[in-house]
């Protein structure tokens, strides 16, 4: 009871702290500084709990909790921590961005704190119909946040779109589920496992129908290639914090949950090898033909999470190597969500009143009078690029080899490629800013402190995540 | 006898994904989708017969339960949508393009 306490703890302060904050939003006395505050609070103390939950235990005595429907993994410990980061660096950045925008309210960092609630069941769900209702914790809190600037149709319209896609791709999840339950009997990971090694996974159309609708709405919230196109449109329009707590957070808890689907049965995981080498293929060459024809730096960095994506795909595929399983896809979760979310903080307080400079050529010559934001931003794009000696360097090579140790060559080397052709548009930015004449003068943005810090921070976190070791 | 459940409801989510793609009025839309989780709802109940026990049951009502809060969502976004265009026409919202 007290174990499960304990291995539940960051769940529990982040629920209880976005109901606590929804009911203190209806009394007129919190101001909406003291909610980013106390939201940014609750985010750094479960991260520091999560982070001495998984610094002392690697393997808790009792690691499932309710019979088995959560189950905490050394895997869903460090997902976890990745969201909790995110939270806590998108309230820094929320908190730069609406001093220029006023939009905000106190609910909004309740409903962050929802949103990150859902983000951490779902990496420790080993049951479908918990993901189904952790994914919808997570998107329906996601879905408000996207469309909170009510008087911008933009953000209307992306709202809309993703709102009917989401729950598209929600109701594929209920019906594979039904198939999966009707086959097995069960819908615990552990139960379907044990189904599918006794039968064989191929020998039940159930199975291999339902797993495959679970597979479509995983990869349509990861926006994986052919469900790729809403996630140039929601990005663009939501506001910078929220496209970087969902390119971030919510791609590193569909990504959890996704693994340990996968992992619940090697058969399973074998049986959609060769579907998703072709998805995480397309993906990362349709993701960077998209991002290399974008004007908007928003939309590129939409395009290259699709190519980022495909990444993680290659990671999945190459599960079976991994003597921790996902200690690959979690560390590239981590690098890649570092210098995501220190692009789109560095863009929070650059972008301006109602986001007017987000196309490339307006941030020509940034360095000549900005030249450390300049240099941050260089920074972060050299770490999605994958340049030595970032954290995206080192996570990329880490999915590369375990690619190549589980056989899967033709992957190994298609990504390194892509990660080539990605470098034109990654490039680009760095090229506009530094070795062109500024425009406009940049006087506006006179960036908050907490956004520089949490700027500078994440530099550091770029470098710092590259030093962390990982068993191959 | 429960193949029949199951045929229906297959025959049910097919119709929602059609619906989904090939309506453009907003409300509609999101009546297909609600089409599409009451056809996996179905299929839950003929599964629990079919497997003997209730797990079937009580997934279908919390199934229910989160396609309320989804339905709550939707039309506060209606709302919004008429206020901003007075339109519910999906055609009209081209201005972000993919």
């Amino acid at each position: 009871m007290t174990n499960d306490f304990m291995l539940l703890f960051p769940v529990i302060l982040v629920s209880l702290g976005a109901i606590g904050l929804m009911l203190a939003a209806t009394s007129r006395c919190v101001q909406i500084e003291q909610a980013a505050w106390a939201c940014g609070g609750l985010f750094g103390f479960a991260f520091l709990v999560q982070l001495a939950a998984t610094l002392t235990g690697d393997q808790a005595l009792y690691s499932s909790l309710f019979n088995d429907i959560l189950v905490v993994s050394p895997f869903s410990k460090a997902a976890s921590l990745v969201i909790l980061g995110c939270g806590l660096f998108t309230v820094c950045s929320s908190l730069s961005y609406f001093k220029k925008n006023n939009f905000s309210s106190t609910e909004y960092y309740s409903l962050l704190l929802f949103a990150a609630s859902g983000m951490l069941l779902l990496t420790m769900t080993r049951e479908l119909i918990s993901t189904f209702i952790a994914l919808e914790i997570m998107s329906l809190a996601i879905y408000i946040l996207v469309g909170y600037d009510r008087d911008n149709v933009l953000s209307t319209e992306a709202v809309m779109k993703y709102l009917i896609l989401g729950a598209f791709a929600g109701a594929f999840l209920t019906m594979g589920s039904a198939f999966v339950y009707g086959a097995a009997g069960s819908t615990k990971f552990a139960l379907i496992g044990n189904f599918v090694a006794t039968t064989g996974f191929l020998s039940n159309p159930a199975i291999l129908a339902g797993s495959f609708f679970i597979l479509v709405a995983f990869l349509f919230k990861a926006a994986a290639f052919p469900f790729h196109a809403w996630v140039l449109d929601v990005y663009d329009g939501a506001s910078m914090p929220i496209t970087g707590f969902m390119a971030t957070a919510l791609k590193t808890a569909i990504f959890a949950v996704f693994a340990n689907f996968l992992l619940a049965d090697s058969g399973l995981q074998q049986g959609w090898v060769t579907f998703l080498f072709y998805i995480a293929i397309l993906s990362m060459f349709m993701g960077n033909f998209i991002a290399i024809g974008q004007n908007s730096l928003k939309r590129m960095l939409a395009a290259s999470g699709i190519v980022h994506s495909g990444y993680l795909l290659i990671g999945l595929v190459a599960l079976g190597s991994q003597p921790v399983p996902g200690s690959v896809v979690a560390f590239y979760l981590a690098a890649y969500a570092a210098g995501t979310l220190g692009i789109f903080s560095a863009l929070s307080y650059l972008s301006g009143k109602g986001e007017q400079w987000k196309n490339f050529d307006d941030f020509k010559g940034l360095a000549k009078t900005k030249p450390y934001t300049a240099f941050a931003i260089s920074i972060f794009l050299l770490s999605m690029a994958g340049i030595p000696p970032t954290a995206g360097f080192m996570g990329k090579l880490y999915i590369i080899l375990a690619a190549i140790q589980t056989g899967q060559i033709t992957l190994a080397v298609l990504g390194i490629v892509s990660s080539i052709v990605a470098m034109w548009y990654y490039l680009r930015l760095i090229v506009t800013m530094y070795f062109h004449a500024p425009e406009r003068s940049f006087a506006e943005e006179c960036p908050s402190r907490i956004g520089t810090v949490s700027t500078l921070v994440l530099v550091l976190c770029v470098f710092a995540i590259s030093l962390y070791p990982i068993a191959l | 006898m429960i193949h029949d459940y199951l045929v229906l409801s297959v025959i049910l989510f097919c119709l929602g994904v059609v619906g989904v793609f090939a309506r453009r009025n907003f409300f509609t839309v999101f009546m297909s989708v609600e089409l599409m989780l009451n056809a996996s709802n179905l299929a839950f109940i003929a599964f629990a017969r079919l497997q003997q026990n209730m797990d079937g049951h009580v997934l279908a009502l919390l199934i229910m339960a989160v396609a309320a809060a989804e339905a709550a969502l939707a039309l506060a976004v209606v709302i919004l949508l008429h206020k901003q265009t007075g339109k519910l026409d999906t055609n009209v919202f081209s201005l972000l393009k993919g």
